[in-house]
């Protein structure tokens, strides 16, 4: 006699069970873990950037409704003095500013991957520029440049360095701009300085053995291993350094506010100047976007070559 | 822990959701508070009695008030980012002609005025052009502080020098101050004491900046040009490179330290000295506003303003604090009291104000036979003299000239820039 098969009815997966499955797929699992860096992403990152491009796009008055007048505020602001000058500080500003930072940052990593005493103390030492609020320390340098307190000048006239009253820091075109540029450098080298170190650790000591066996000398050796193996290294510390020094902003609006007649002003300080104390928000943001797309082409070029170079 | 339950629960969550969705807590739980940004007064006393009044004003009240204080320079850009985000305080400090500028964005208070205009006179002036914007009050006129002379005494008597009348003289004994030791004193940089010295000096010589019409452009002018032939040759005489970078106390700290012997000013520099008990209080005294080559004297009334913003959701009680400091007439003496003649009545009944006999050194703030502007005279009030205001065309204009562009090129680009704000 047949027995038909008997159909036992599978009870369906609990949703527990469900969900515990859809959470063993990668495609799955990958986003929800990713969404809320991306949420956040957007929030802070996405949307002040698609309003900031809005607003360059529009005639954004303070508190008046705004129209779309295209590329117009980019176009206008070379008709401005005041924009054309910081056109210029910027650009003499970041390349002093980073060719010293460079300089001395790899100076200083190399000092202090010597043999020191106290060396994890000095290590130490050299982040605090880059660790204390950059608005309170630009602060204690005003008070060394100011022109009534200056201890920079009385030092210089007491060591016989300067006549007095000795130069006038904030006031004067070029020591202005040689102020902020010291003071960025200062801000600026720690970092130079201990990512410049980090890479420097990582270089193998073999290879310096080696070349020392071959009869290479300190500077050949530098030349030769060290220059060349932090290449990835200095191109993204010189990569972010001038993403962060073309958009300095306490440092400038601290010290000099933009002055002696906008010759420190920088684009993060003209922005501020025209778009929130003169109210005109879509110039301001006309100018904070100004440089956007010459640096994302220098991320890309830069970015493109340390790819190349470590694969 | 004590058990919650269902039914509390469900109170609770639906209440809770409900002023969620509304925005409006229960009656029984809203609590009547304000807040209040006010700027950091150059006369500190006055500051310590606002906070002293709020807290009066609360136990009067069973209002709550936060007053907060900012640094001028970044009232600006603080009031932009607030109407931006329609959010922040609910009353803020207006000067010159900052109601002008942010007028889409206060509350009307023309009944406000009328009240304290009904108990204490007129407003004056300068006040009613920048806080009655356009036939409505946008702000309620509060105190106002006028610039004058203010210089070491003890050294022009030691220098057998005559306290200056004209411009002209004060070129002058400059030079002897400046070889003393003891420069003149007068910013030339991005800040508001630049403009408020640069205005009367252009005024005197018979220039201005935009025409009575408020259109036309005429700073490019032989008055002006004479005028910044004279900030030249003070700077290159009588003053210091410093002034190119002075902030707006600079010249306060110059006089009040010993260096300066001679600076524009109200009377905010001597007061400090004289309540911190600094050694120059003594020697530090003032003079009336100086004359241009045509006799005319002319000097910066800086009015302040109270107003509301639109967005505030406690217009009512905001408006009672208003009340409560500028129209209770105790209340309003003491504030002006506190602020030892820097924040000046505005109001045409309370010019002879008691606080102007409270220091000798205080008699010429009279300021008789001058005449007191606000920023742009003789172009009416309007949001264009705020913006070349904020955008520091004359500092810059004489920047450029003292530190060797020429007069006629310098006056030109000022020219230019205003004609840019004026067209946009």
């Amino acid at each position: 006699m047949a027995v038909g098969a008997r159909v036992v009815p599978i009870a369906p997966p609990s949703l527990r069970t469900r969900v515990s499955a859809l959470l063993d797929r990668d495609g799955i699992l990958g986003p929800i873990f990713v969404s809320p860096a991306v949420l956040l992403l957007l929030i802070l990152v996405a949307y002040p950037f698609c309003m900031a491009l809005y607003f360059s796009m529009s005639n954004a008055f303070i508190g008046r409704p705004s129209h779309f007048i295209g590329l117009k505020n980019f176009i206008n602001l070379w008709q401005s003095d005041a924009f054309r000058q910081t056109f210029q500080n910027a650009f003499v500003f970041t390349g002093a500013a980073v060719a010293v930072k460079l300089v001395l940052g790899i100076s200083l990593a190399l000092l202090l991957s010597e043999q020191l005493w106290f060396k994890r103390a000095i290590r130490g030492a050299i982040l605090l520029p880059w660790v204390i609020p950059t608005a309170l320390s630009t602060l204690g340098w005003w008070w060394m440049f100011n022109s009534l307190y200056s201890v920079v000048n009385w030092t210089g006239i007491a060591t016989g360095l300067m006549d007095p009253p000795g130069p006038n820091w904030l006031g004067q075109k070029y020591y202005a701009m040689t102020a902020v540029v010291v003071v960025n450098i200062w801000r600026g080298l720690p970092f130079f300085a201990i990512t410049i170190l980090a890479g420097l650790v990582s270089i193998p000591k073999e290879l310096y053995e080696a070349a020392e066996a071959d009869g290479a000398g300190p500077v050949a050796r530098f030349w030769l291993i060290t220059l060349p193996l932090l290449k990835p290294v200095l191109t993204i510390v010189i990569l972010f350094s001038t993403i962060f020094t073309f958009s300095e902003f306490n440092i400038i609006y601290v010290l000099t506010h933009g002055g002696p007649i906008n010759s420190t002003h920088l684009f993060a300080t003209l922005s501020r100047q025209i778009g929130l104390e003169s109210g005109r928000i879509g110039e301001g943001a006309a100018i904070s976007l100004y440089l956007f797309p010459v640096l994302m082409m220098v991320v890309y070029a830069q970015l493109k070559l340390v790819r190349k170079e470590v694969y | 822990m004590e058990n919650v339950s269902r039914r509390h629960f469900l109170t609770a969550t639906a209440g809770l959701a409900g002023i969620l969705a509304t925005g409006v807590p229960p009656a029984r739980a809203q609590q009547r508070q304000i807040s209040y940004l006010a700027w950091n007064n150059f006369a500190p006393a006055s500051d310590k009695k606002l906070a002293e009044i709020g807290q009066r004003f609360t136990k009067d009240t069973g209002i709550k008030i936060r007053i907060d204080h900012i640094a001028a320079p970044q009232q600006a850009a603080k009031y932009a980012s607030e109407v931006q985000t329609q959010a922040g305080h609910d009353l803020v400090e207006m000067r010159m002609h900052f109601p002008w500028l942010y007028e889409p964005q206060l509350l009307d208070v023309s009944d406000l005025a009328a009240e304290m205009e009904k108990k204490y006179g007129a407003a004056m002036p300068s006040a009613k052009d920048t806080a009655f914007v356009k036939g409505t009050w946008r702000a309620v006129p509060q105190y106002h502080a006028v610039f004058m002379a203010a210089y070491r005494e003890d050294l022009f008597k030691k220098g057998g020098l005559k306290t200056p009348d004209t411009w002209e003289d004060l070129y002058v004994v400059g030079k002897e101050l400046k070889k003393m030791g003891h420069p003149i004193g007068i910013p030339i940089s991005q800040n508001y004491d630049s403009i408020s010295t640069a205005g009367p000096v252009l005024w005197a010589f018979g220039g201005m900046e935009i025409d009575k019409d408020g259109k036309t452009v005429r700073i490019n002018s032989a008055a002006t040009e004479q005028m910044v032939e004279w900030y030249k040759k003070v700077y290159r005489d009588c003053m210091e490179p410093e002034v190119l970078s002075w902030t707006d106390a600079s010249n306060n700290e110059s006089l009040q330290q010993g260096k300066a012997g001679w600076i524009h000013n109200p009377v905010s520099a001597y007061i400090v000295a004289r309540n911190n008990k600094m050694p120059t209080a003594d020697v530090i005294n003032h003079h009336r506003s100086l004359a241009g080559p045509s006799g005319q004297r002319h000097d910066t009334d800086a009015p302040r303003h109270i107003g509301i913003w639109k967005f505030s959701k406690n217009a009512e009680p905001a408006k009672e604090w208003i009340r409560y400091l500028l129209g209770k007439k105790e209340v309003y003496d003491e504030y002006i009291m506190s602020g030892d003649a820097f924040n000046l009545p505005v109001y045409a009944n309370m010019q002879d104000h008691p606080v102007l006999k409270t220091d000798p050194k205080f008699a010429p703030l009279k300021q008789e036979g001058v005449q007191l502007h606000c920023y742009g005279w003789p172009a009416p009030a309007s949001d264009k003299v705020q913006l070349i205001t904020n955008s520091f065309i004359l500092p810059n204009m004489l920047a450029k000239a003292v530190t060797g562009t020429s007069t006629k090129e310098s006056v030109a680009w000022a020219d230019n820039e205003m004609k840019k704000i004026i067209a946009g």
